[in-house]
């Protein structure tokens, strides 16, 4: 019975191994918990939305003040006329916005009387954000109907067209998809240099008249040409799907290389803490794909509690969909996606210092 | 110069390709490396002989300039470790333990690779590539991946890669380590070639591999050398008595007798006569045997191997 013995003998390998036993059953315990916190009861998401009203009835105000108002999962802001509040949508810094039609208060009151109504509200939103606005609609349906007091939806006149464009699905997803790829590039880019510093590749080129600084830009530059090429098929593979970038192609671009050197600086950062390919891969995976979840690769950010929207935003994923995502949707210029661009530019640039540094370092142990 | 006795530390000498100055290496606590003292003189072909663990790629890594020491120095060709690594790293030439090549790409790419980082020209790269990739039997294989190569010819470019930027100084550790017989061979042979055109530093823990190649041998223990010499000066300086074997005709009594009279021990058993004494001089054996009236067929003084020098002086034996 040979192939017990070697199993036996694998089991006890990988059972002795704390890295590899953490991956086995602390990987999926995270996702548990992940999917957990973010699926499994109430979440604390909130959606931002702009109110014009032109009833301007004491009715009307209440509906504003003490039906939306008091709904948790809704963010209410006023606004005087539907211009600024269609540049916010674009921008978005608004998920949705109604307007309260004239004759609002006087319809509910007459429902409220008993008599025939006819409350209808005009509701503008971002088709790009599909899930986001169908949960906004239901929402915003029952609210008005609990407030005036009747059992029929209310009537909602959905009014995408004010978008500039036809959002397909694949314009959604596009973006996430390729922040995915971009993140696996974590564990490609600590593989790379880990395998070098395993097999002893490193150590002989050390014995050259060759400086750390060369290697570590050697990496760079390697990492860096298939960085861009990841991003040149995925963008062309996504445009081959449908997707269609209304914005700058370049601005795109950037938004995704910038995220891409994140992903190096990472990689780099594993790789120094690494002694071996079997220690690097585990770790970077377990970092990646949580992330990846976190970051709105699949889904919208949105649904997440805000304490894992707080991690989310803490680094540079979730930021580079959402900017990607306006860009290729919305057509937003740097302009409209300014503070996640800078995030994005100051942890490409912090991350991949301290993996250089770390990589020096450990270069010379 | 005897076994037993360690180099005193000497002024810097241009006839010396590399010297080390209570070179030590501690880590965590644990010496590697114990103050030794090494001259190794230019063209040299030296070899560190030793068990696993005894220090030898710990010393190549000082000199290499890959570890730093943690106290002591040493030069290469005038060359400081802790000073001057990169000039160190201009002039020589490594061929690491474990065989270090790019699997993925062919002789050729991983000669140039080295050949460019250490600045030679393209021309010069492509002659020198020639060359090696003949004398070491690769020239057929030139465009094949190295990953589909065997573990001598992985070895042999493991070397040529040391060797592509014609280097004064050469470190080869444990150059056929692993290797099948015909392959230890192959590269023996070709190290044979590059004796007294360049400086070698070889490690290795096989007897043999240095008995064969080296021009001195200093073996090492728990860090120290323990004994520093030629093949035979090693040899020769563990044996209290020589013993020579001679095989011949007409080994009469008379002639037993008086061998017998000149030297301390003789035995007889049909035709071959065993000599054994403090001093051997084959000559003057041969002679006499002849002027007795014997014919001597073929004779040797049996020498101790490596292996007997290393038990002589650690108490222990060699392990593979």
């Amino acid at each position: 019975m040979k192939f017990l013995e070697l199993a036996k003998r694998n089991f006890k390998e990988t059972c002795r191994d704390p890295l590899a036993l953490g991956f086995l059953l602390g990987f999926p315990l995270l996702f548990m918990l992940l999917f957990g916190a973010i699926f499994g009861g109430g979440t604390s998401s909130s959606y931002p939305i702009g109110v014009i009203d032109d009833d301007n009835t004491p009715l009307s105000q209440a509906f504003i003040d003490d039906a939306l108002a008091n709904v948790p999962t809704l963010e209410v802001a006023n606004y005087d006329d539907t211009a600024t509040a269609l540049k916010d949508l674009k921008f978005g810094d608004l998920r949705v916005y109604i307007v309260i039609p004239q004759g609002f208060g006087e319809q509910v009151s007459q429902n409220w009387e008993g008599k025939a109504a006819n409350i209808f509200l005009q509701m503008t939103y971002d088709e790009s954000d599909i899930m986001t606005s169908e949960q906004i609609i239901s929402i915003i349906n029952s609210v008005t109907r609990s407030f005036a007091h009747i059992e029929i939806p209310v009537t909602i006149n959905a009014n995408p067209i004010h978008i500039e464009t036809e959002i397909t699905y694949i314009d959604y997803m596009g973006p996430g998809i390729i922040i995915f790829g971009l993140l696996i590039l974590i564990p490609t880019s600590a593989r790379i240099m880990v395998s070098d510093k395993e097999k002893g590749f490193l150590s002989r080129l050390l014995t050259t008249p060759t400086r750390p600084l060369d290697f570590i830009s050697g990496y760079s530059l390697c990492l860096v040409i298939i960085a861009i090429i990841q991003i040149v098929i995925f963008l062309a593979a996504a445009c081959g799907f449908g997707m269609n970038i209304v914005g700058s192609l370049w601005l795109t671009f950037l938004i995704f290389f910038l995220t891409g050197l994140s992903s190096i600086g990472i990689g780099m950062v594993v790789a120094s803490l690494s002694k071996s390919e079997n220690q690097a891969e585990p770790l970077c995976w377990l970092f990646s794909m949580p992330l990846a979840m976190l970051s709105g690769c699949w889904f919208s950010i949105d649904m997440l509690p805000s304490y894992l929207k707080s991690i989310a935003y803490a680094f540079p994923y979730a930021h580079s969909i959402v900017a990607s995502r306006s860009v290729i949707t919305r057509g937003v210029g740097l302009e409209a996606i300014t503070i996640d661009f800078l995030f994005l530019v100051g942890w490409a640039v912090v991350i991949f210092a301290i993996g250089v540094i770390l990589f020096r370092r450990s270069m010379r142990s | 110069m005897t076994s037993h006795n360690i180099e005193p530390v000497r002024v810097k000498d241009d006839t010396f390709a590399i010297q080390t100055y209570q070179l030590t290496k501690i880590f965590n606590g644990v010496v590697a490396v114990d103050g030794i003292e090494l001259n190794i003189k230019k063209g040299e072909l030296f070899a560190l002989l030793g068990p696993n663990g005894a220090g030898k790629t710990t010393t190549i890594n000082m000199l290499c300039c890959l570890l730093k020491p943690t106290s002591g120095t040493a030069t290469v060709m005038g060359y400081d470790i802790n000073h001057q690594p990169f000039k160190i790293k201009e002039i020589i030439g490594v061929s690491p333990q474990e065989t270090v090549i790019s699997e993925h790409l062919n002789p050729q790419e991983n000669l140039n690779l080295i050949g460019k980082i250490h600045g030679i020209s393209p021309g010069e790269l492509k002659i020198r590539s020639q060359q090696l990739l003949e004398t070491m039997g690769l020239t057929g294989r030139v465009k094949d991946q190295v990953r589909k190569f065997s573990g001598g010819m992985k070895r042999r470019l493991n070397i040529m890669m040391a060797l592509i930027h014609n280097p004064e100084v050469i470190f080869l550790d444990e150059p056929t380590l692993g290797l099948d017989p015909q392959a230890r061979r192959a590269i023996w042979e070709y190290i044979i070639r590059l004796k007294g055109e360049k400086t070698i530093l070889l490690t290795t823990h096989y007897m043999d591999e240095a008995d064969f190649l080296a021009d001195r041998i200093g073996i090492m223990d728990n860090g120290r050398i323990a004994a520093l010499g030629t093949s035979t000066e090693l040899k020769m300086s563990v044996l209290e008595k020589h013993a020579m074997i001679i095989y011949a005709w007409n080994l009469t009594q008379k002639v037993i007798g008086e061998m017998r009279s000149r030297y301390a021990g003789v035995e007889v058993t049909g035709g071959t006569m065993t000599i054994t004494d403090k001093r051997l001089d084959f000559k003057e054996i041969v002679d006499h045997l002849h002027s007795s009236g014997a014919t001597v067929r073929s004779a040797y003084i049996k020498e101790p191997s490596l292996d007997d020098v290393f038990l002589h002086i650690t108490g222990k034996e060699l392990r593979e």
